[in-house]
């Protein structure tokens, strides 16, 4: 199978810092990767680089065998919007939305009928379990509803790719346990690729392969 | 844009949107109102042409006689001639000259003021014909009869058909009149046919000693002018009668309404302006607070797949929305304020010398004035100008907003490591 993303010896610096020093990862399609390190390990720079939000200071990410690298900040967003689906460890929903908008946040700027923007994200709220509070603002959600929320957002332009934050940072246990399964479910249903970023060797387990990351050298473990 | 997105955001985010767009309504209204205002004092100004329906009046400076005996001419004035009349009548821009003779009468029974006119005018002393309370007013080819000023008349107990003397010559009162706003400029206790006060002024001495009067001299003129060539048509005037010309026009009794007015006038726009400028830098500062508590929603936008312009234009948007909304709120308050404007009086003033009374007799140098509503009011020029500056003002802002945004990293605002 080809790889959906592959990086190629990435580092990143900080002026004097560097917060990754050496990082070279593929993803295939449909597959959880984790990747796991200690705070300050550079793992959320390298979700951020992978991302397209920064831009390596050395190294090559390739997208289905296309450099990432030679897209401009504009470019990078409509890449961003048709392949990537982010979640965040605080979310990041938008408070004066409904769970309903806020899942068709990434919709707005797209010349998309109102309509066809509300049945998406209805479909995609229904496929997070939260088909009922769709008219409901985040204040009046728990945390694992928000990142429910969240990950209906990340999901709602059928991205093949998912990256997830530290996606059960701020969540129970329980609630954390019901959003790995939601991924697994997800991963099924969609065929969507997960890199999920953590420290909690909880998440790491849900994963198909862990990568491990120690002072901002990325070091492959077997799957 | 999403339009959704939008009014969701100014829906509930209340405070911040009332206090930008509070902010533009209090700039508008108080940049629109000291407009109307002094538009409306302008206008006021001019009241006591309008009434007469002339636009100048001009007059020369005369010279004071040794005796005030009989007919005289008030030192305001002095013969204008025929071929000057006939250059000021060419001028471009001049639409119509009425002329007249003024002058005082010291009688043996009393001072009268008179006033000579021709009775086929539509405008200047001419519209008294609209203030007649009882008889008839003078019609051409009169000859020896008056119309008095109605109050001068019941202070002297005249009536339709008294007698009353002016230079020797005697005249039939047929006619009474309100003179109390058509009559304000040139105000006078009898008015007469024009030949008759030319024949009275050239036969008398004290006007004759101090003046080389002609037959078909008047010395006073009221003038319709083309609304756009007024002052340039005053200044002809001035240079025609030369150095002791006396042109008066809105704008000179605009001088006459004292220093308030004269303040406003000339700083209103700018005060006007001054109040947007805060009232903008005012919303600038809401904006500005508003980018960088919602720089993590930027951040998620980008993050999302927003480009940098997507971004910018559903912000710009909240920015125009409220921008435009303060605008037409200002321009309620200022409806407001102008609708409390015109509900006050104005008066204007009357120069001495548009209607002279003898100093040196009791309750001589008799001030006149025009009393008229403020008109005040919002003009659409007004209107255009105030959206104008609101649109021009969130479009600046909208450029500003534009670098911010493009400052705004979203690694680093959602980072959390």
């Amino acid at each position: 199978m080809s790889d959906l993303l592959q990086a190629e010896k990435l580092q990143k610096s900080f002026g004097a810092v560097q917060a990754v020093r050496e990082a070279s990862l593929w993803i295939a399609p449909g597959e959880i990767v984790a990747v796991m390190g200690r705070s300050g390990s550079g793992k959320t720079t390298l979700l951020h680089m992978l991302a397209g939000l920064e831009s390596p200071t050395a190294g090559k990410i390739l997208y289905r065998g296309e450099d990432v690298g030679r897209l401009d900040e504009d470019a990078l967003a409509l890449w961003r919007r048709a392949n990537i689906g982010l979640v965040f460890q605080a979310f990041h929903l938008i408070p004066t939305l409904s769970a309903l908008e806020n899942v068709a946040f990434p919709l707005y700027p797209m010349q998309l009928r109102a309509a066809e923007r509300r049945a998406r994200a209805e479909a995609r709220l229904a496929q997070v379990g939260l088909a009922d509070r769709a008219q409901h603002l985040p204040s009046r959600m728990s945390g694992g509803e928000q990142q429910r929320v969240a990950i209906a957002r990340a999901l709602v332009n059928n991205p093949p790719l998912i990256f997830a934050d530290e996606p059960t940072g701020n969540l129970d246990s329980t609630t954390g346990d019901e959003i790995l399964t939601l991924f697994k479910k997800l991963r099924n249903e969609t065929g969507a690729a997960f890199l999920m970023i953590t420290h909690d060797d909880k998440v790491a387990a849900a994963a198909d392969r862990v990568l491990k990351m120690v002072d901002g050298i990325l070091q492959n473990e077997k799957g | 844009m999403s339009l959704h997105y939008l009014l969701a955001e100014l829906r509930n985010r209340p405070v911040r949107a009332f206090t930008g767009m509070f902010s533009i309504a209090i700039g508008v209204a108080l940049f629109v109102s000291l407009q109307a205002y002094a538009d409306g004092y302008r206008q006021a100004a001019r009241a006591p042409l309008t009434e007469v329906g002339a636009d100048l009046t001009a007059q020369r400076q005369g010279t004071v006689p040794s005796k005030f005996e009989g007919v005289v001419f008030p030192h305001s004035t002095a013969p204008i001639r025929r071929d000057e009349i006939n250059q000021i009548r060419q001028l471009s821009g001049v639409q119509a000259v009425a002329e007249v003779m003024f002058f005082w009468s010291f009688e043996p029974g009393g001072f009268v003021a008179g006033l000579g006119l021709d009775p086929s005018d539509t405008f200047g002393p001419g519209r008294l014909k609209a203030d007649i309370t009882a008889g008839r007013f003078l019609q051409a080819g009169d000859h020896g009869v008056a119309v008095a000023d109605s109050t001068y008349a019941q202070q002297n107990k005249l009536t339709l058909g008294s007698i009353v003397m002016l230079g020797g010559q005697s005249f039939t009162i047929v006619g009474l009149a309100n003179t109390s706003r058509a009559g304000q400029l040139a105000n006078a206790n009898l008015y007469i046919p024009l030949l008759d006060a030319r024949t009275l002024a050239n036969a008398a001495p004290q006007v004759r000693s101090v003046f080389d009067i002609r037959p078909d001299d008047v010395n006073l003129l009221f003038i319709k002018t083309d609304q756009t060539r007024v002052d340039q048509v005053a200044a002809q005037i001035k240079q025609i009668l030369g150095e002791k010309a006396i042109v008066s026009s809105g704008q000179s009794f605009a001088a006459e309404l004292g220093s308030l007015f004269a303040l406003i006038d000339r700083f209103g726009l700018l005060v006007g302006l001054i109040a947007f400028l805060f009232a903008a830098a005012l919303l600038l500062r809401v904006v500005a607070s508003s980018v960088w508590e919602r720089r993590r929603e930027v951040a998620v936008m980008r993050a999302v797949g927003w480009r940098e312009r997507d971004v910018m234009i559903q912000l710009w948007g909240e920015i125009l929305v409220l921008a435009i909304a303060g605008g037409l709120v200002g321009l309620a308050l200022a409806a407001l304020t102008t609708w409390a404007m015109s509900r006050s009086l104005v008066t204007v003033p009357v120069p001495w010398e548009l209607s002279p009374s003898p100093h040196f007799l009791p309750g001589g140098a008799t001030a006149f004035a025009v009393t008229v509503a403020l008109p005040a009011h919002l003009t659409l020029n007004l209107v255009v100008w105030a959206l104008g500056l609101s649109v021009v003002v969130a479009s600046l802002i909208g450029l500003w907003l534009l670098r911010r945004i493009a400052q705004i990293h979203p690694a680093e605002v959602l980072s959390n490591e």
